[in-house]
């Protein structure tokens, strides 16, 4: 058996490797994503007063603290029996979607972009913000750049601290925002807004005007079949901050609708000898394996499934773009709603779906009058025992759960992080990635890389809240080893 | 010289946050009105090159994992040095660019930044599991490491430097 080992660490140890396994005939048996566990962290949390959780938790990765912190609060605000005001609420989501401007417009521009903007088949070297900057121009690169300082600005003043806020306290907000700070805020969501739409359009001439880029976005290499999980608000629009998680098939029926508390109930969790990471499926529909389809449990938790999980976008805007996106990607309305779109690399066209969402969304709160109402704190006079908090991070539906004594000292600590959700489709898709480019045991060397990397890039995966950090841009490394272990072909693409 | 001392660093994931320690140990041996501001961060890439606006000089103080570096031996390195030699725990970010990249990047659209930037990197050993305390070989680089931070910000003679630490 020929086995290749893809190893995107290469220069810094120990954080992770692809490995590739091919049977008799040379075609891909399996494909493995292997990434070292981080250790202890219930542990860690076991014995310290719960409300500490939003600040420890932020701490888990630098990449989406804003969503950990966010999920810890409302695990804190079921924890201890207290309903958040409207005002709060308003004044959170307000928070968590100026998060979601600045991470969905690094992604685009600084990760995924550079794939469709500056070509998959440009060096390596190239595919990056320096690489996007260089082809869209100066001008852009400074809005880009314009775009994450006054979000971060926003999440210093509203969350109390900038990258890892401080804010969230169960039932409340330690902090209101002022008129001033109000009028401040609301410009720059305009500012977002006409950012957001600039990223549409730029998406439209750069990727949609150009054929090769659509027939790869359309490409069965890049097209799994799966349920689709995303937070519905009551008219099944998408909402990032709360409501209820819904979960449709890939017919685009919707499976199930609950409540994020009784995700147990929905979601069991498979284990796989080879990884330490946990693969989340439907309890309801069984596993089946790495196989997508109606019968299998397997689930995603993306941009893409969000969309393809809720019937539209709340703010006007963004439900034009979600209409558009649906039908240049020839889906069907069935009983009122479009079919899910199942091509892989349009999650980052669902992503600047989500952007102009987020932007208007963000727009709408702060000039909601109750934006600036003082009474952002609760009381809280319960017992705490157990409580469950849920948001839709950027990657994924992220779950905190909590149990706790009724001094509200931990007792137990439960996260479901949004990649994780998404792992046994990353393995999937790295799978199939391979095996178009693996045949009878010829290995098409180029693009191989890069193919691979784009499968998994599209989900954004967050390895930081499993793991630690991967490298900047994956310099992979491809080691091709015979059937008695020794290296046949060494690969590799350094990108910085 | 407006200075910015930035520990980087994860500090509940036991040595990773030696960075932390260090620039909190730094500013507690500085002089209260010196103008240098210290701070920490747990982030890489854009967000790490955005902290350094304004400044003129920024010193770096990070975790470093690989082969080649001892748990406790403590590095200095230029960003152009950076390029060659391997990345720090936290000069990488997975999300975005990294250090290198987003300075070039912040560079072009006209961003005010440091020429200066010196990284020190202290070798660690265990970045996979929780706990707030580093391992004791990596917290006994502390005293040495703050020193090399203060002769850093103090003398830029940096051959009496390194050959007073070697």
């Amino acid at each position: 058996m020929k086995r290749i080992t893809i190893d995107p660490i290469t220069r810094l140890e120990g954080h992770g490797k692809i490995e590739i396994f091919l049977n008799e005939e040379g075609e891909v048996e399996n494909t493995y994503l292997q990434i070292p566990e981080l250790r202890g962290f219930e542990q860690f949390c076991v014995g310290r007063p719960a409300e500490e959780m939003p600040r420890i938790t932020n701490r888990i990765c630098g990449v989406c603290p804003e969503a950990h912190h966010m999920a810890s609060t409302k695990a804190l605000d079921a924890l201890y029996h207290v309903e958040p005001s409207s005002a709060v609420n308003k004044v959170r989501e307000m928070f968590y979607s100026s998060f979601y401007v600045t991470d969905h417009t690094t992604h685009f521009y600084a990760l995924g972009g550079p794939d469709f903007v500056v070509g998959p088949d440009a060096p390596a070297a190239e595919r990056n913000i320096l690489g996007v900057v260089h082809k869209v121009g100066v001008e852009i690169g400074k809005e880009v750049i314009d775009c994450r300082i006054r979000n971060h600005h926003v999440i210093k003043i509203v969350g109390g601290r900038g990258v890892h806020p401080v804010a969230g306290m169960p039932g409340g907000w330690s902090k209101a925002i002022s008129k001033e700070e109000r009028d401040e805020i609301e410009s720059i969501a305009r500012k977002n807004v006409d950012f957001a739409l600039f990223s549409l359009k730029i998406f439209d001439e750069i990727v949609l005007a150009n054929q090769a880029y659509v027939d790869l976005i359309l490409s069965d290499t890049f097209t799994h079949k799966t349920y689709y999980m995303g937070t519905v608000d009551e008219k099944n629009c998408v909402n990032f901050y709360d409501g209820l998680i819904r979960v449709v098939g890939p017919d685009g029926k919707e499976f199930v609708k609950y409540p994020p508390k009784d995700y147990v109930k929905h979601v069991a969790e498979r284990v796989e000898p080879w990884s330490y990471l946990k693969f989340p499926y439907l309890k309801d529909v069984g596993w089946k394996g790495f196989v997508d389809g109606q019968e299998s449990g397997i689930y995603c938790a993306t941009p893409l499934s969000r969309l393809n999980a809720a019937d539209g976008m709340a703010t006007p805007k963004a439900q034009e773009a979600f209409e558009k996106f649906y039908e240049t990607l020839g889906s069907k309305k069935i009983n009122g709603r479009y079919e899910p779109v199942h091509f892989r690399l349009a999650t980052h066209w669902a992503r600047l779906v989500e952007l102009l969402y987020a932007a208007e969304r963000m727009l709408e709160l702060i000039t909601d009058p109750e934006i600036t109402d003082p009474n952002v704190r609760t009381v809280v006079t319960n017992t705490p025992d157990e409580g469950v908090g849920s948001v839709e991070a950027p990657r994924g539906t992220l779950t905190h759960h909590y149990w706790t004594d009724d001094k509200g000292i931990l007792t137990k600590v439960n996260l479901i992080v949004g990649t994780t959700n998404n792992n046994a489709p990353i393995t999937m898709s790295i799978k199939k990635a391979a095996a178009g480019l693996i045949q009878k045991g010829t290995v098409i060397t180029e693009g191989l890389l890069n193919r691979i990397e784009m499968a998994f890039r599209n989900y954004d995966p967050c390895m930081s809240c499993a793991t630690h950090s991967l490298p900047g841009q994956m310099p992979l490394e491809v080691i091709i080893k015979g059937p008695d272990g020794t290296i046949l072909e060494r690969l590799s693409q350094f990108t910085d | 010289m407006k200075t910015l001392i930035l520990g980087l660093g994860n500090p509940i994931l036991t040595d990773d946050g030696i960075g932390v320690l260090v620039a909190e140990s730094v500013r507690s041996m500085l002089p209260s009105k010196t103008g240098i501001d210290v701070a920490e961060a747990s982030v890489g890439g854009l967000t790490l090159m955005e902290s350094m606006v304004g400044y003129d000089r920024v010193i770096l103080i990070d975790a470093i994992h690989g082969r080649d570096q001892k748990p406790g031996c403590i590095l200095r390195m230029t960003l152009a040095e950076l390029r060659a030699l391997s990345p720090t725990q936290h000069t990488a970010s997975p999300h975005d660019a990294n250090l290198v990249t987003a300075i070039e990047l912040g560079r072009k659209m006209g961003l005010q930044l440091p020429e200066n930037i010196v990284i020190f990197a202290i070798g660690v050993e265990n970045i996979f599991e929780f706990g707030d305390r580093p391992s004791p070989t990596v917290a006994a680089a502390i005293p040495l490491a703050t020193e090399a931070v203060l002769r850093e910000i103090n003398h830029n003679d940096e051959e009496a430097l390194w050959s007073h630490l070697n």
